[in-house]
């Protein structure tokens, strides 16, 4: 395949999807499914008008508190279990415990607990991606090769010296990984507390999914996507950046 | 679990294809690993976790938290039983309705997309796109599609998983090897038993695995679905408690929910085990 068949390739994919989508829009009707021609249209006219946006950088910067606790709190708690077969089996239990538990059976209990302000939307956002940030960060600290950590043993390396010079470089991309998919999955969390207790973004989306017209709701979901693909890609340019001798991995 | 969550520029991987697909399966059997470690210092660990729950919430109002013997007591007071059970019974159906109907459109679109190398470039990268969107966000649109009752939950279900079990099945698709498919090929095989005997076998593995994220993601938006739609089922349950204030209900609802994902995970891991004896466990 030459290199322009396979850029374009996907552009195709876009164009057939566009145009399946325009043309089962224009049959059934805004209301039921606006056409990308006027989701177009209603989508310049929002970001012109300023909310949209407004709404989703307060939601977002509120985010990144529930976000940066579970990076920090979960990271050391994943390295820990890597490295240490106590801290494994003591942790063990929980996180798979609240892993298979979906964070929007949490939400009423929670509500209960701390009321609907952003006490709430941290701790949902805080719940939904310490888990995955915990996994992959274990799954990083695990994999350490023992050879390196014997070799740095028997050059006399302190246990500071070890983690500091061996363990923390080898689970670097680890890091950077659990940290995306913590993301994607806070944004999730995100909207989904928002949705619940109709506040900021996702309480927007709630409130537009009772117009008449659907493009509006469509253009607030394009949003979404593209903030949930831009912080995907920085994060993952940034861990290139950072750690270049790294192929992420641990995905 | 969320292996696939994070690849949305997954052009990137693409020439990485073959190591991360080595990766999945290695990653299958560290879940099972996971999942077994050493149970005794993992019940000394909930104990404390459940006494230490217990000395704070004695600290505060049954109403605001309630300690775990109160939670537990509810799994044995009938009347709550006698709501709990036949609601647990109707979610699980939408569940299974929509994880089946996942299942039937995912499987089959993963195998395509994964063998076609055309079609895998043409739609990847939209895949990845529209995978980008939180679910729950199209729950406005799900209403005004399906409506408020059965079929819209069953809609969001599916929309939670599909996405989920088509990027597995699409990764196994690629990754089975084409040493097997053109040996197949030169001793004069059909496409159907090329994919019946080289393709399926070959991706079973990633089967289970789908099973795996996508039944975990599926009951995820059972429970999710029961709370945005209109309330039923376990939702309802679980909005009643919490506007009863009876906080103690609203968490033995919770525990519930784990304890059927829990089941769903041990239930894979022995079809797994029976499934998959011919493949030896890469990572253990």
């Amino acid at each position: 395949m030459t290199r322009l068949r396979r850029m374009s390739l996907p552009l195709v994919g876009f164009a057939m999807f566009l145009l399946i989508w325009e043309v089962t829009g224009q049959s059934l009707g805004n209301a039921l499914l606006a056409p990308p021609s006027s989701v177009a249209h209603t989508y310049v006219d929002l970001l012109l008008e300023g909310a949209m946006l407004a709404e989703l950088f307060t939601s977002l910067r509120q985010m990144m508190i529930g976000f940066l606790l579970a990076c920090f709190i979960g990271m050391p708690i994943g390295v820990a279990m890597g490295r240490s077969r106590v801290s494994d089996a003591m942790f063990r239990p929980w996180v798979s415990m609240f892993v298979v538990t979906s964070t929007a059976a949490l939400i009423p209990v929670l509500i209960l607990l701390l009321g609907t302000g952003l006490a709430l939307r941290s701790s949902v956002v805080f719940l939904a991606a310490v888990w995955y940030i915990i996994l992959t960060t274990y799954n990083g600290a695990k994999g350490i090769s023992p050879s390196l950590i014997a070799t740095a043993r028997s050059f006399s390396a302190s246990r500071g010296q070890i983690f500091w010079k061996i363990i923390l470089p080898a689970i670097y991309p680890y890091l950077i990984t659990g940290a995306r998919i913590g993301l994607v999955h806070a944004i999730r969390a995100m909207v989904m507390a928002e949705m619940f207790v109709i506040v900021g973004y996702g309480g927007l989306i709630n409130r537009t999914g009772l117009d008449v017209d659907t493009s509006a709701l469509l253009s607030l979901l394009l949003t979404l996507m593209i903030v949930s693909l831009l912080a995907n890609w920085t994060l993952f340019q940034a861990g290139r950046l950072l750690a270049p001798w790294y192929e992420q991995r641990g995905s | 679990m969320r292996l696939f969550s994070t690849s949305i520029f997954r052009s990137e991987h693409m020439e990485n294809a073959r190591i991360e697909t080595i990766k999945i399966t290695q990653r299958s059997s560290r879940v099972a690993d996971f999942l077994s470690g050493n149970k005794v210092l993992g019940l000394f660990s909930v104990l404390i976790g459940l006494t230490a729950w217990e000395m704070t919430a004695s600290q505060f109002h049954k109403m605001v938290l309630p300690p775990p013997s109160d939670v537990l007591a509810r799994f044995f007071d009938t009347d709550f039983l006698s709501t709990l059970m036949p609601s647990l019974a109707n979610s699980l159906i939408a569940f299974a309705v929509g994880f089946g109907l996942a299942l039937l459109v995912a499987i089959p679109l993963g195998i395509v997309l994964g063998r076609s190398q055309l079609l895998y470039r043409m739609f990847d990268p939209l895949i990845s796109a529209i995978y980008a969107i939180p679910p729950v966000a199209f729950v406005p649109f799900l209403i005004i599609w399906f409506g408020l009752f059965f079929e819209g939950r069953v809609a969001l279900i599916f929309m939670m998983c599909v996405f989920d079990i088509l990027v597995v099945i699409v990764a196994g698709a690629r990754d089975v090897s084409s040493k097997l498919v053109d040996v197949g090929r030169s001793f004069g095989a059909s496409r159907s038993q090329i994919l019946r005997l080289v393709v399926f076998p070959a991706i079973s593995p990633f089967l289970i695995a789908s099973l795996r994220v996508g039944s975990a993601r599926a009951i995820n938006g059972m429970i999710t679905a029961e709370l945005f739609f209109a309330a039923v089922n376990l939702g309802m349950v679980m909005k009643r408690s919490a506007q009863a204030f009876d906080t103690a209900s609203a968490m033995a609802v919770v525990v519930t929910i784990c304890i059927v994902g829990l089941l769903a995970q041990t239930a894979i891991h022995r079809l797994e085990d029976h499934v998959l004896r011919w493949q030896p466990r890469r990572s253990t």
